[in-house]
């Protein structure tokens, strides 16, 4: 029973790291209809940028974790704009592949930099000695990964409610042109989502390099991936949606890891996800739309 | 002769005289070991680009898990191999058969997966079936066989146990995969791709290929003119994963090792980006956009980590290129200059919208 | 007990379409509320009423797009009440849209020859391996579809995009793709949307030719008064979801409530 609520605790770690990963997809996908494909790789730059801050002398982790958020909102809103805004009106493939390219591209940049090898990554509270709590032991680094994803998330969803910049964003993803016609500024709202987006991946690069600590150029990858996964699970573009998907997904890919198979663990995650699709062809929180005809 | 038939015949044509020049030019001792080695990998890859081009292409479904029906077809069709090896061995028999059962393989699948993934649409249909395809991908890092004296045993998620060590052979080894007897050669690897071509061609030039198409354009009106849109998506889902699973053989015939780390999405979009690259819907565009994407990063390996940068750019920059009303307007104010007036009938742009 | 019989023989010979209480809802919303339809043969039957009033829900129940929650739907002596939409094609309904839908990346020819795919019986097999039966109805469907096209002028075109052909044109080529299906009732939805006058005039005489030429019955959706008192010779009103009015189709617009509910009191 201890061992399972020891699972069950990482899993909502891992899982909120999802979540935060997968409300920039979410967020990315209601705002411009797209798949941002390089969201995985965004994580992989951010970590990259507190190691290498961290690896420094007069850099304290505090100011690295900064640094390593900014780089990442910084690179999110220059991607935005370099290759997805000339695409705006082009076929969904089209900046699909794009956002392919960056995604490779990316990874190559990282890979001439830092080299293939996985290389460790110092934990940002590695002196910080484990919590238990009745008889149960929790890494420091769980419980700041659960602790910091809640309190984003409930910034996140005050934003988006209450502030007319968040309202902004709920009308560009509804209707860009009723948006614009409301004297709405598409474009800058557009480029915040991408940097709220892209300063939640680089929180999520943090927090995941320290609970699993090593990177490498194809870091991003897998979590990106399952991060998507957690967002069409919840239902793609909607933010509580994204929230509940990410937990749900940690939840199960921990507990399969530790009670079916850790080989087997991506397959059964996709599996669920599957298998939610077909019942709830739209996600768990995902709206039902019907063509008009 | 009709315009349709014509232009197929163009591009069977293209495929052709490029493998024959090819190989003229690799026995000649022109084109080197290196590249002579780069053929039968490209047939493999056209073959993949123009089957998947028939489910995102033609009917119009984004699929990200095509490497998964490549990997049902090199597995069943390379255990097989293996398994036969011994009373089968005339290697172009063998692999025939192998290609045959592969084939079958990877359309069962296609036909179990198409089932419950093709009532889903657009983006919620792409992660399902990349989900898919990393299914595939993970079950066969865990299957283990392994022949010894007894028979052939069969083991999930751990190696074989009680085998007598004496004579056990490992046939598939988890995430080492498998070592298939290495039949391929570059006129099979022609002669099936020609088959594919001319099949999925014949495909789209027909009832069928009108119905996938009305169904991609607009599935609503497709119903309303009597078109049963859940029979032939499956349809073309199937022939496409099919003809993906044949190219799985000739793959893993043509290797010394295949692993299942092989098939990943990565694979699946690379594919993909072929096929995007090529224009949707057009075979003779993924057929170009194959060879020329495949035989670049390869061309250039001499510039290491650096080449897989400048595809990384490149494609960007290409996508940018034919996709962005900014870039379209240049590029009609430049073909509209007298001097590219008179290249024009000679152009042939590998771009997004050569149809 | 007999008596029922010969009537329903007499009705097969004369009535084309008889829909019977139907009635659909969206949630709490009733869409369309116990409507009633009866068109004969040959018959030229408009179906109007104000915008939002259930008409082209009424053609989505007719088509099988939408499941009526209630009532009945009979073409030519068949129950197709809840039926698939490609199945009631089959049966022998077809229709055009309001919002235009062809299939914008084919070309012209290609998309009457979606419409001809029911009527042709080669299979996937064959075509792959064109066998001499591909070639044999490819050729009949090639003649066929061209023939329609001439019908609505539009064989010039045949090698174009559906997509390149102006307005008035892709709407003549969604009629001609719905009569390629060889249906027996064809439902035009606002037909004469988005013409001029010049337009209407020419579309009017279309209609009346392939009601003559095919021995169609048409059953059109049109807000142009124009259109409907020249070629409708029976009209039902609607109006919030219910039926305002039917008959002769003079008398019906000159009715004082019809004229309320288009103009408001």
């Amino acid at each position: 029973m201890m061992s399972f609520i020891s699972y069950l605790v990482n899993g909502i770690s891992l899982g909120s790291i999802y979540a935060l990963i997968a409300l920039g997809y979410t967020m990315v996908y209601g705002i411009a209809k797209m798949l941002n494909f390089a969201h995985g790789d965004i994580i992989m730059v951010g970590g990259f940028t507190v190691f290498t801050a961290m690896s420094t002398e007069w850099c304290p982790v505090w100011l690295s974790v900064v640094i390593g958020i900014i780089v990442c909102t910084v690179l999110g809103v220059v991607v935005e704009k370099v290759a997805y805004k000339p695409l705006r009106n082009a076929s969904p493939l089209a900046v699909l592949i794009t956002a392919i390219g960056v995604s490779y591209l990316l990874q190559n940049v990282a890979l001439i930099i830092f080299g293939s090898a996985s290389q460790s990554f110092t934990s940002v509270v590695k002196n910080v000695a484990p919590v238990t709590i009745g008889g149960v032991t929790i890494s420091m680094e769980t419980i700041i990964s659960i602790v910091v994803s809640v309190i984003i998330m409930i910034c996140l969803t005050f934003f988006i409610n209450k502030t007319k910049a968040g309202k902004a964003m709920l009308a560009v993803s509804e209707d860009k042109g009723a948006a614009q016609l409301m004297g709405i500024n598409v474009n800058s709202t557009i480029s915040l989502t991408f940097a709220i987006g892209s300063a939640l991946a680089g929180v999520a690069s943090v927090l995941l390099c320290s609970s699993y600590p090593q990177i490498s150029p194809y870091t991003g990858s897998m979590p990106g991936i399952k991060a998507f996964v957690a967002a069409v699970f919840g239902g793609i573009g909607s933010i509580p949606g994204a929230m509940i998907g990410g937990i749900l997904l940690g939840v199960i890919e921990n507990l399969s890891k530790a009670y079916i198979s850790s080989q087997l663990s991506d397959a059964i995650v996709f599996l669920v996800l599957i298998v939610v699709l077909i019942v709830k062809p739209t996600g768990i929180m995902g709206k039902k739309i019907n063509e008009k005809v | 002769m009709k315009k349709n038939t014509k232009n197929n015949i163009v591009t069977c044509g293209i495929v052709l005289v490029f493998f024959i020049i090819c190989s003229i030019l690799s026995s000649a001792g022109i084109l080197g070991s290196k590249l002579s080695g780069l053929l039968i990998p490209i047939g493999i890859y056209i073959i993949l680009s123009v089957s998947l081009n028939l489910t995102v292409g033609i009917l119009g479904e984004l699929s990200l898990g095509h490497a998964g029906f490549m990997c049902v077809g090199a597995y069943v069709g390379g255990v097989f191999s293996i398994l036969v090896q011994d009373t089968v061995t005339s290697p172009i028999v063998r692999i025939i058969l192998a290609i045959i059962i592969g084939g079958i393989a990877a359309a069962i699948f296609g036909f179990l997966i198409g089932i419950p993934v093709l009532r889903l649409r657009g983006d919620y249909l792409a992660i399902v079936t990349l989900g898919f395809g990393e299914i595939i991908k993970s079950i066969a890092n865990n299957i283990y066989i392994t022949k010894d004296i007894n028979g052939v045993h069969f083991s999930f998620a751990a190696p074989v146990a009680d085998i007598d060590a004496a004579s056990a052979v490992d046939i598939f080894k988890g995430a080492q995969g498998i070592k298939a007897p290495q039949d391929t050669t570059l006129l099979l690897v022609v002669i099936v791709l020609m088959i594919s071509l001319i099949v999925i061609m014949n495909l789209v030039d027909s009832k069928t290929g009108r119905a996938c198409m009305a169904i991609r354009d607009n599935y609503i009106a497709a119903q309303s003119v009597g078109i049963n849109v859940t029979k032939y998506r499956l349809v073309a889902f199937v022939i496409s994963a099919a003809i993906a699973g044949v190219a799985g053989v000739l793959y893993s015939h043509s290797l010394a090792v295949l692993a299942p780390k092989k098939f990943d999405y990565n694979f699946s979009i690379l594919i993909l980006v072929f096929v995007v690259l090529g224009g949707l819907g057009s075979m003779r565009g993924s057929v170009i956009a194959t060879v020329v994407l495949y035989a670049l990063p390869e061309i250039f390996r001499e510039l290491g980590d650096y080449r897989m940068l400048i595809y990384a750019i490149v494609l960007i920059v290409m996508m940018l290129f034919n996709n962005a009303p900014y870039f379209i307007s240049i590029r009609e104010r430049i073909a509209a200059l007298p001097f590219f007036q008179k290249l024009k009938p000679k152009k042939k742009a590998v771009g997004g919208e050569s149809k | 007990m007999s008596e029922n019989k010969t009537q329903n023989t007499e009705k097969e010979t004369s009535v084309m379409l008889e829909v019977k209480n139907l009635c659909i809802q969206f949630g709490g919303l009733k869409a369309v509320d116990n409507f009633n339809l009866t068109i004969n043969k040959g018959q030229l039957y408009g179906l109007i009423g104000p915008n939002g009033a259930g008409k082209t829900t009424v053609f989505n129940m007719l088509t099988g797009v939408y499941k009526p929650t209630s009532g009945s739907i009979i073409l030519d002596g068949l129950n197709i009440t809840g039926k698939h939409p490609a199945q009631i094609n089959k049966d022998g309904i077809a229709r055009t849209f309001q919002n235009i839908r062809l299939f914008k990346e084919m070309s012209v020819l290609d998309n009457v020859k979606v419409g001809l795919h029911n009527q042709k019986k080669y299979s996937t097999i064959e075509g792959i391996l064109r066998l001499p039966r591909y070639f044999k109805e490819e050729k009949e469907m090639d003649e066929r579809a061209t023939e329609l096209l001439k019908v609505f002028e539009l064989d010039g075109e045949k090698e174009q995009l559906a997509s390149n052909l102006p307005y008035g044109k892709q709407r003549k080529l969604e009629i001609a793709r719905a009569l390629a299906t060889n249906p027996k009732l064809l439902l035009l939805d606002e037909p004469a949307a988005g013409m001029n006058p010049n337009e209407t005039a020419e579309l009017m005489n279309t209609i009346r030719f392939v009601r003559d030429n095919f021995d169609m019955t048409i059953l059109l959706i049109e807000h142009d008064m124009k259109l409907v008192s020249g070629i409708c010779e029976k009209v039902t009103v609607l109006n919030f979801g219910q039926e305002l009015a039917k008959g002769e189709t003079a008398e019906v617009l000159n009715d004082p409530r019809v004229i309320t509910a288009y103009l408001g009191e």
